[in-house]
């Protein structure tokens, strides 16, 4: 399955991805109104820092989502049935009308990109957001470090968990 | 093959999907001393409460154990096991062979001596059944108590307090979820559910419940209190559903003991879920963690064994998420040892914020964490935890907000890291 992966090395943590998803998650799907939301859209993207030390060019950062792991542990920890595996796809899902918010994927989560939203009563994370061709952070990713594709198609570089 | 399953809930669900995964043909008979419709027992209370439905308490959809191609005898009882002679028998006196057996019957509540079980409005939550039992018991319900102060108590509680109820919550310990947090996490629970009309009572224990007309009235405390109440919910723990192996020589202790393939001492017989008693990786020593998630894992575990994919598990531990009043709180292992100058432990507290995070660390190794408040990254620190991760070189960034997967690539670089998520 088509996967986002991102190659360090291009990454200059600039956080268009996080304002290109959040606007995807917005009401009004546009950043000028998008800003005045409440509450406020979320981005289920995140740029981390691997390396802050040094200068500006030496700064290393990756933009992190969903891995869409093959044997998901926030699956497995889901107590509702909620979390499940697209048939056809194989995407992992959150069925948002089951979430109780009990917060059981986001304790198991090892990369830590389950987000918790409607004042904190439902989680949420990236599900590669199906209706696009490719996804809004990946196309507004103006170094290309972030790229939509099959596993077998990454380059050396880029990050594949 | 003849594979055989009791119990149909976390474990056994997990047991099936792995089976079915690999192994389409083998023949699946499945027990389960309840009619209801495969649903999650963790919902119970949320289904007092309205958050779930009739539907959206269902753990799987409807079709699921026909997808399966399991034989689901809903409604009947396991009486017994017969290892030696690979047969179980049915409270009905019906007998069924089996190749490959599991048992994964979960654990009961436990109710104390003392409370006795013939006046109208006591009541334990575990089943749907319980639940829509207290459900249809609240009409002229006003107050209600409920003894014993861990998960399921405050589960309940909450739901109760949902329901419009004046609740007090009766512990014999120091603090609500003694066994899951220490007093400081404690305080801002408690904090949360008093400001919620749920009334805590520490360090306090029934002595004697009053009743009229055989209807419960009031329950007096230890602490000379006498507390008016129409409903009483006992909460004090579960204890793992053994009785069908009580007369065979499979070994149990605190549950039926497995190892790491959870098979317990006979080759083909497995147990899993809040029944089964596993190594604990904290703790390092066997015990049960009566938990969802270990559940699940040792229901997968157990299929993947069954059909013929050998798999280990590396073993269970404590841990719990919860949500009570927007109040968010996980929490994994040993946080709060009674002994502390063998550990380090860091801390992070902002009261004014409810935000609390402790880790607790023994010779470079994560043993406990503690997060109220912040909990997004609660899992790269279990993913240390389960791994027994040497943090010793970023120790001085596991508290941070911004402590990350980017953190994690840097100090352990991502060959390293690989082989974690690989595992």
């Amino acid at each position: 399955m088509k996967k986002i992966y991102c190659q360090i090395n291009k990454c200059l943590s600039c956080h268009s991805c996080e304002i290109a998803c959040a606007i995807a998650h917005s009401k009004s799907k546009k950043l000028s109104t998008a800003i005045n939301e409440d509450p406020l859209p979320k981005q289920l993207i995140r740029v981390e820092y691997i390396d802050e030390s040094g200068e500006i060019c030496n700064k290393r950062s990756i933009a992190v989502q969903c891995r869409q792991c093959e044997d998901p542990r926030c699956l497995e920890a889901c107590i509702t049935g909620g979390i499940y595996m697209d048939k056809e796809s194989g995407r992992i899902m959150i069925e948002h009308e089951r979430c109780v918010g009990c917060w059981s994927c986001i304790m198991v989560c090892p990369f830590g990109v389950i987000v918790q939203y409607e004042g904190s009563s439902k989680a949420t994370k990236c599900d590669l957001c199906p209706s696009e061709e490719i996804p809004p952070c990946v196309r507004a990713c103006p170094t290309k470090a972030l790229i939509y594709c099959e596993k077998e198609e990454i380059k050396t570089g880029h990050l594949e968990y | 093959m003849k594979i055989l399953i009791i119990g149909n809930s976390a474990a056994s669900t997990a047991a099936i999907e792995a089976i079915r995964k690999y192994d389409k043909k083998s023949s699946i008979v499945q027990f389960s001393d309840e009619t209801y419709p495969l649903y999650s027992r963790c919902l119970a209370s949320y289904h007092i409460s309205g958050k779930v439905n009739d539907r959206t308490i269902l753990y799987r959809h409807a079709g699921f154990h026909k997808e399966m191609n399991v034989d689901l005898h809903a409604g009947i009882r396991v009486a017994e096991v017969d290892p030696k002679n690979q047969q179980i028998m049915c409270e009905n006196r019906e007998t069924y062979d089996y190749e490959k057996l599991l048992i994964s019957t979960g654990s009961s509540p436990k109710i104390p001596d003392n409370i006795k079980k013939d006046i109208k409005g006591i009541f334990q939550l575990r089943t749907i059944e319980n639940a829509l039992a207290i459900k249809s018991y609240l009409s002229n319900v006003k107050n209600a108590v409920i003894v014993g102060g861990g998960l399921i108590g405050m589960r309940i509680a909450e739901a109760l307090s949902i329901c419009g109820l004046k609740v007090t919550v009766i512990i014999r310990s120091n603090r609500v979820l003694s066994q899951m947090i220490d007093l400081q996490a404690a305080r801002i629970i408690q904090k949360a559910l008093e400001a919620n009309n749920i009334e805590v009572l520490t360090q306090t224990d029934i002595t004697e419940i009053v009743s009229k007309n055989k209807r419960i009235a009031a329950v007096k405390t230890d602490q000379g209190q006498i507390i008016n109440c129409e409903l009483l919910v006992v909460a004090k723990g579960v204890s793992a559903n053994t009785g069908l192996i009580a007369s065979t020589d499979i070994k149990k202790q605190w549950g039926i003991i497995t190892d790491e393939n959870m098979r317990t001492n006979y080759k083909n017989v497995f147990a899993a879920g809040d029944v089964a008693e596993t190594y604990d990786i904290v703790t390092e020593q066997h015990t049960v963690n009566a938990l969802w998630t270990c559940a699940v894992q040792q229901g997968f575990i157990t299929g993947y064994n069954i059909a013929g994919r050998p798999k280990a598990y590396n073993g269970s531990l404590g841990m719990n998420s919860l949500n009570f009043f927007k109040t968010s709180l996980i929490s994994y292992g040993i946080n709060s040892p009674k002994d502390e100058s063998e550990y380090k432990i860091l801390v992070d507290m902002k009261p004014d914020q409810n935000i609390y995070k402790k880790i607790v660390i023994k010779d470079n190794r994560i043993k406990g964490i503690i997060l109220v408040g912040k909990i997004g990254n609660a899992g790269l620190l279990l993913s240390l935890l389960q791994n027994q991760s040497d943090i010793s070189s970023f120790k001085d960034e596991l508290l941070s907000d911004f402590f990350n997967y980017g953190t994690l690539l840097k100090y352990m670089g991502r060959s390293e890291l690989k082989k974690y998520y690989d595992a």
